[in-house]
C-alpha cells in the first residue's frame, strides 16, 4: 500500500511517502506565501524521487499549521498526533515527543501505540522555537549551521533570562558590550531555549525514552543544553524534521505502534 | 563563573568598605546557612514568610524564627507546572527557592493575605513541599475600615492559639511584650540609620541599605540590632568620599535587586530612600504600647504603610511618598514595576502625576528576575543627566 | 466527524425574555435621572440588596459583565483599551477594567438609540450614548484589582463617593462570627455612607426584599446547573452565558430571581423530562473554566461539531450561584434559608453568612479548595475532558489554575490548556486553538 503524507509547517512543508510502511521517497520545500503552490511543487518532487504518479497513492493525509491548504488530502490528523506515531514508529520505546519547529515547540506523552496522553504548547513565545535561534545567530552573525557546534566550545554558563525574547536579546546586548564570547553567548542563547523548552515538558510530565524531532532537533548545541536540563540523552531520529510527515503518512495506512 | 557573579566581585573591591556593613551582606547572600546555624544552636523552629503583613512579633514570642522567603535572582524552568507564567517573576522565583529545595528546613510556611500572586507560591508550596506548620492569615484588605481593629485582632488570638499547638509553647502577654520590643527596637534603628540618610553625604548607599533591611528580614532580630547599633554609632561620624551626585528614591513593589542599585550608584547617583515592600515599608511603623499586646500587634499592621493591594478608598502612599521626597531631599525618582504586579501597576499613574504635580522628575523601569542591566544604564544615564541639568537653572 | 443526530432538541423558548432583561438593564441605567432616580456602579459580587433600600428607581452598572459587553463589540472594544493604555494603564491589568476605563475616557456607552427610537447596542445601528456617569459607588472587594478599579473610575471622572466593602475573609469552611461580623459593621456603616451620599433614608423593607431575592436567584440558578448533570445536557455552556449573566448584572433584582425561579428552571426541568438535549449529537461532556474568550464564542460552536458539548464551569456555576452538599453526599442548590427578617442587624446577618458560601470565593484562599470542587464537578456531571482558559485578562480567576490543571490530571481527567483574554481579543489566536481543541478531540477519542 503506498501512502503520503503531508506537513504543512510554518515554515517548511515536508512530504513522506511510505510503500508498506518503507519510506520510499521524501521531500522538503520552502512553504512561503502562496503555501498550496509550495505543498503541489513538494509533492511533485517527492513523487518524482519515488518514481511513481500521483493517481498510485492510495491515501494521503496532511497535517500541519497548514493541513487545510495542502493541494489535496483524504484526511487530516493533528500534527502532534502525527508526531507521536511517527516518533514512536522509528523508536517503539519512546513514550515522551519533543517537537521543536520554526514557530512552534511542541511536548507529547504517548503511549507505545502512539496515541496522546497529553500535550502542551509554546505559546505565543518564539524563544522556545527555532525563530529564536535564527534571531541570535543573525545578532551574533554567526551563520546557523555554525551556530550549534559553536555553543559547543563554550568555556562558562552565563545565564540568561528565557522568559522573554525582547527582554534576552537585550541580554545578548549587555554581553557583546561585556566582551563576552561568541561561543559562550551561543551557549547561552541554546540554554535559554532549552530552558523554555524544558519548562513547557514538565508541564505534561516526561516518561523515558524522550524523542526529540523537528528542525531543531539538528542543532546539536539545542540537544547539549536540553540533554543537562532535563538530566537525561534525548533520542533524536535521522532526519528530525520528516517525523510529522511519516507520522500522517503512517495514519494514512492505518498502522498503529505496539505491533 | 556567571556574570552576575562577576559584578558581586567588582561591587566588593570597588565598593563602600565599612566591614561591618559585609556582616548584612554576609547574612543576606548565605541565608540559609544562617538560618540552619540558628536552628543548630538554638534547637528552635524556622518559619518561612512570603509577607509583610505576617505578624512576626507573635512567632517570634513563642521562640520561633521568621524569615522572609525572597528569590534568588535567576532564570528557572521549574515553575511552569506550578504557576501560569503572567503572574508576576517574584512569585515564580520564590516558588522556584521551595521546589528546588533550598529551603528544606522550614519547620513551618505562612503568608498574610494581601496581592494574589504571591498566594500562588504559598499554595503550591504547602502541596508539593509540605512543612509541619502551614498558615493562611486573613489579613483584612480594608485597613480604613475602623472594624479591621477588631476582626484582625481576633483572627491573632486564633492564630496564637495555633502557634502555641505547633510549638507546644505558651505565649504569655509578657512573651508578646517582649518580643514588640525587640522588633520596635529593630524598626526604630533602622529608621535612625535612614535618618541617617538625610544628610548631604549619606553615609551609606542605597544598594547598602538594601542589604541591610534585606538581611533584617532573614535573621534574629536581636542578633541585627546589636551589629546595627554597632554600624549607626560608626555612621554617626562618618563622612564618605564617594560622590553624591543626583539624589534619588526607588519605589514599587517588591525590589530586592542589589544589581540595579548598585549600577545606578556608579553613574553619579545616591539612593536615599525609597519606598517598596522589601525596603522602607517592611520596618516604617512600630507597635503602640496598649493593654492588650494582640490588640496592639493588629493596630500596627493596619495603621502601617500600606502595600498598595491595601491602600483604598483614600490614598494614603502617595502624601506619605511625597513627604519623604521631601524630608529626604529627594531629586528624583526611580518607579521600578515589577512586571505584571498588579497593585502597583494600578497607583503607579496616580503617584507619577502627584510627584510630577509636585515637580520630582520620575523614571518608570519594569523588573524582570533579571534586569538589562546594559539597557537600563542608557535610560538611567539620560534620567540622570536631565534631572542634573534642572538643577543648574 | 459526528454528525448523526442522537437526541431531541429545541431552542430555549424563555430565550427573548433574558436578552429583553439584559437589555433593560442597561437602558434603566442609562435613563436613570429621567425620571429623578439614582445610578450606582459595582461590581457583579457587590452586596446589591444593599442600595436596593435606597428606593424603586436605583438602577446599577455591574462591572464586569458591562467590560464583557464591550468586549463583544470588538471595534468598540479596541478603542476603549487603546485609550486606557495611552493613560498610561499596562496591557496586563484585567481587560474589563481596561474596556470599562476606556468607555469613560471615550465617553462612549455600547448602547444607543437607533432611528426607530428603540434602545439597542451599538453595533446594531444605534448612535452611542455618552458614558452616564454614576452617582455613586457600592463596590466590594476580594480580588486585588476590585477597590483599586474604582478609585482610577473616580480619578477619571473626577471624584464619585465611594464606598468599598472587604468581604476577604476567609474560606466557608473557617467561617465564624467575627468574620462575618466584620462584613455586617462594614455594611452598616456603607448604609449610613449611602444616605448621607444620597441624601436618602433607607427603607429596612426594601432591603429584606431584596435579599430575599438574593436568596432566589442564587439557590434557583444553581438548580438550573444540576439539571446539566443529565444525559443529554438540556443546557450548552454558551448558551448558559447569556443566562447566568443576568444573576451578574442584578443578583438581588426581582426581575432576576423571577427569571430563574418562575420562566428559566420550568422550563429545564422540562426538557429533561422530555430528554431534550442542548446539542443533538451529544457524545463528550466537557467542562470549561475561568471566563471564555468574549470574542470567541464560536469555539463551542465549533465543539459541537465533534459531539462535545460543555455543560458548564465552576465559573457558570458558582460565580452566581450558591451551592451544598447534600444529603446524598452529591453537590445541589444551596437551601434558601427560612427566615423572616426582623431588623436590619438579622437581615444583613443572614445575608452576609449565606454570601460567604459562595464557591467562586474560596480559591482566593486556597486553589486546592477550587480544584476539590472541579474533580467533584466533573464526577458528578460525568465528564470526559476538561478545557481549561489560561485567562490573562484575569487574575482573580485564574489564580492557581496550573494547580487546579495537576490536581485534574491527577484525578484522571484528560485537560487542555489554551491562552487566551477574556476580553482582550488581541491575545487569543482562533487558529492555534482550533487546531488544539483538534488534537484534544483526538486524545478524548472523538477522530
Amino acid at each position: 500500500m503506498i501512502t503520503m503524507g503531508i506537513d504543512m509547517g510554518a515554515k517548511n512543508i515536508k512530504i513522506v511517502i511510505l510503500k508498506d510502511n518503507k519510506v520510499i521517497s521524501k521531500s522538503n520545500v520552502l512553504a512561503g506565501f502562496d503555501v498550496t503552490k509550495a505543498g503541489k511543487k513538494a509533492i511533485d518532487k517527492a513523487l518524482k524521487g519515488a518514481n511513481i504518479k500521483k493517481d498510485d497513492i492510495e491515501k494521503t493525509i496532511s497535517t500541519g499549521t497548514g493541513e487545510k491548504l495542502a493541494p489535496f488530502f483524504d484526511d487530516n490528523k493533528s500534527v502532534v498526533g502525527c508526531d507521536s506515531l511517527g516518533a514512536v514508529f522509528l523508536h517503539p520505546a519512546t513514550r515522551t515527543v519533543i517537537d521543536v519547529g520554526a514557530e512552534e515547540g511542541r511536548g507529547m506523552r504517548c503511549d507505545e501505540t502512539g496515541k496522546i496522553l497529553d500535550f502542551e504548547v509554546n505559546e505565543k513565545c518564539a524563544a522556545g522555537a527555532g525563530a529564536f535561534t535564527e534571531a541570535m545567530s543573525r545578532a551574533l552573525e554567526v551563520p546557523l549551521e555554525e551556530f550549534g557546534p559553536l555553543s559547543l566550545k563554550a568555556t562558562e554558563e552565563i545565564p540568561m533570562n528565557a522568559q522573554c525574547t525582547v527582554f534576552a536579546e537585550s541580554e545578548v546586548v549587555t554581553m557583546v558590550h561585556n566582551k563576552v564570547s561568541k561561543a559562550n553567548m551561543a551557549k547561552a542563547v541554546h540554554d535559554a531555549m532549552a530552558s523554555r523548552i524544558s519548562s513547557m515538558v514538565r508541564k505534561i510530565g516526561f516518561n523515558k525514552d524522550v524523542t526529540l524531532i523537528g528542525g531543531v532537533a539538528k542543532n546539536v548545541g539545542f540537544v547539549d543544553s536540553l540533554n543537562k536540563d532535563l538530566e537525561l540523552e534525548v533520542i533524536v531520529p535521522k532526519d528530525p524534521e520528516y517525523v510529522g510527515a511519516l507520522g500522517a503518512a503512517l495514519a494514512a495506512s492505518g498502522w498503529k505502534g505496539g505491533k | 563563573m556567571n556574570l552576575r557573579k562577576k559584578v558581586n566581585l567588582i561591587k566588593r573591591k570597588g565598593g563602600n568598605n565599612i566591614e561591618l556593613i559585609e556582616q548584612f551582606k554576609d547574612w543576606e547572600k548565605n541565608r540559609h546557612d544562617y538560618a540552619k546555624q540558628w536552628k543548630e544552636k538554638s534547637g528552635g523552629k524556622v518559619i518561612g514568610y512570603f509577607c509583610t503583613y505576617v505578624p512576626e512579633e507573635i512567632l517570634y514570642a513563642a521562640d520561633v524564627l521568621p524569615v522572609r522567603v525572597l528569590g534568588s535572582h535567576e532564570p528557572q524552568d521549574v515553575t511552569e507546572p506550578h504557576i501560569f507564567a503572567m503572574f508576576c517573576p517574584f512569585c515564580r522565583d520564590c516558588l522556584a527557592q521551595g521546589l528546588k529545595n533550598r529551603y528544606k528546613y522550614l519547620d513551618g510556611l505562612m503568608i498574610a493575605q494581601s496581592c494574589l500572586h504571591i498566594r500562588q507560591a504559598y499554595t503550591s508550596w504547602i502541596k508539593h513541599r509540605p512543612v509541619e506548620f502551614e498558615k493562611f492569615l486573613c489579613m483584612p484588605h480594608k485597613v480604613q475600615s475602623p472594624h479591621s481593629y477588631e476582626f484582625l485582632t481576633e483572627e491573632l488570638r486564633t492564630f496564637k492559639k495555633e502557634v502555641e499547638d505547633w510549638t507546644g509553647k505558651k505565649i504569655t502577654d509578657n512573651d508578646l511584650k517582649k518580643s514588640i520590643e525587640v522588633y520596635n527596637e529593630n524598626r526604630r534603628l533602622m529608621k535612625k540609620l535612614y535618618e541617617l540618610r538625610k544628610r548631604e553625604k549619606p553615609p551609606i548607599t542605597g544598594e547598602e541599605a538594601m542589604e541591610i533591611v534585606i538581611a533584617m528580614q532573614m535573621t534574629d532580630k536581636a542578633e541585627h540590632n546589636k551589629k546595627l547599633k554597632e554600624l549607626i554609632k560608626k555612621l554617626e561620624k562618618y563622612t564618605p568620599d564617594r560622590e553624591v551626585g543626583s539624589r534619588l528614591m526607588i519605589l514599587g513593589s517588591e525590589d530586592d535587586d542589589t544589581v540595579f542599585m548598585n549600577m545606578v550608584e556608579k553613574c553619579r547617583a545616591t539612593f536615599v530612600i525609597d519606598d517598596h515592600c522589601t525596603g522602607s515599608r517592611y520596618f516604617w511603623n512600630e507597635t503602640e504600647n496598649g493593654k492588650d499586646p494582640l490588640a496592639s500587634i493588629a493596630a500596627r499592621y493596619i495603621d502601617r504603610v500600606p502595600c498598595p493591594s491595601k491602600d483604598w478608598e483614600e490614598r494614603k502612599r502617595i502624601p506619605h511618598i511625597l513627604n519623604l521626597c521631601k524630608e529626604w531631599n529627594v531629586d528624583g525618582v526611580i518607579i521600578m514595576q515589577q512586571k505584571f504586579c498588579d497593585p502597583h501597576e494600578l497607583e503607579f499613574v496616580a503617584i507619577q502625576k502627584a510627584l510630577k504635580d509636585a515637580g520630582i522628575p520620575t523614571l518608570f523601569l519594569e523588573f524582570d528576575v533579571t534586569v538589562p542591566v546594559g539597557q537600563f544604564k542608557i535610560r538611567v544615564e539620560a534620567f540622570l543627566e536631565m534631572i542634573g541639568e534642572e538643577d543648574l537653572f | 466527524m459526528e454528525n448523526e443526530a442522537k437526541y431531541p432538541t429545541e431552542k430555549l423558548k424563555c430565550w427573548n425574555k433574558a436578552k429583553e432583561i439584559r437589555l433593560k438593564f442597561y437602558k434603566d441605567y442609562a435613563e436613570a435621572h429621567d425620571n429623578g432616580g439614582l445610578r450606582w456602579a459595582g461590581g457583579a459580587w457587590t452586596f446589591d440588596a444593599i442600595p436596593a433600600g435606597l428606593g424603586d428607581d436605583v438602577f446599577p452598572i455591574t462591572s464586569e459583565p458591562y467590560g464583557a459587553t464591550i468586549a463583544f463589540d470588538k471595534d468598540l472594544s479596541m478603542e476603549c483599551m487603546e485609550a486606557a493604555e495611552k493613560e498610561g494603564y499596562p496591557r496586563d491589568l484585567c481587560s474589563y477594567m481596561r474596556n470599562y476605563w476606556g468607555s469613560i475616557i471615550i465617553d462612549k456607552y455600547p448602547f444607543g438609540y437607533d432611528e426607530k427610537g428603540q434602545f439597542v447596542p451599538r453595533f446594531k445601528g444605534a448612535k452611542s450614548l455618552g458614558f452616564p456617569k454614576p452617582d455613586f459607588i457600592w463596590q466590594d472587594h476580594i480580588c486585588c484589582s476590585h477597590a483599586k478599579w474604582y478609585q482610577v473610575v473616580s480619578d477619571l471622572e473626577g471624584g464619585i463617593p465611594m464606598f468599598t466593602v472587604d468581604n476577604a475573609v476567609g474560606p466557608s469552611n473557617e467561617l465564624n462570627d467575627s468574620k462575618i461580623k466584620f462584613v455586617v459593621e462594614q455594611l452598616k456603616d456603607g448604609i449610613t455612607f449611602l444616605e448621607k451620599a444620597t441624601g436618602r433614608d433607607f427603607d429596612d423593607e426594601l432591603l429584606y426584599k431584596a435579599i430575599k431575592n438574593h436568596f432566589i436567584s442564587t439557590s434557583k440558578w444553581a438548580e438550573i446547573c444540576a439539571l446539566n448533570k443529565i444525559i443529554p445536557a438540556p443546557l450548552d455552556e454558551k448558551s448558559i452565558y447569556s443566562l447566568y449573566v443576568l444573576g451578574t448584572l442584578q443578583k438581588a433584582g426581582k426581575q432576576v430571581a423571577d427569571f430563574y425561579e418562575k420562566d428559566l428552571l420550568p422550563e429545564v426541568q422540562d426538557r429533561v423530562k422530555r430528554g431534550i438535549a442542548a446539542v443533538p449529537n451529544e457524545k463528550f461532556r466537557v467542562m470549561s473554566d475561568t471566563q471564555p474568550p468574549w470574542s470567541f464564542l464560536s469555539i463551542f460552536r465549533y465543539l459541537e461539531k465533534f459531539g462535545c458539548v460543555s455543560i458548564g464551569s465552576l465559573y457558570t456555576f458558582g460565580l452566581i450561584g450558591q451551592w451544598e452538599v447534600k444529603k446524598d453526599g452529591t453537590w445541589g442548590a444551596k437551601t434558601i434559608p427560612d427566615v423572616e427578617f426582623s431588623s436590619r442587624d438579622q437581615a444583613l446577618y443572614e445575608y452576609v453568612k449565606y454570601e460567604l458560601h459562595k464557591p467562586e470565593w474560596q480559591h482566593f484562599y486556597s486553589c486546592h479548595l477550587k480544584s476539590d470542587m472541579m474533580i467533584r464537578i466533573a464526577k458528578e456531571w460525568k465528564l470526559q475532558g476538561v478545557m481549561l482558559h489560561y485567562n490573562r485578562g484575569c487574575e482573580g480567576l485564574t489564580v492557581g489554575i496550573a494547580e487546579n490543571r495537576l490536581a485534574l490530571l491527577d484525578a484522571g481527567f484528560p485537560v487542555m490548556a489554551f491562552e487566551g483574554n477574556n476580553a482582550d481579543e488581541r491575545e487569543f489566536d482562533e487558529g492555534r486553538t482550533k487546531a488544539k481543541i483538534n488534537a484534544f478531540m483526538e486524545t478524548l477519542g472523538a477522530k
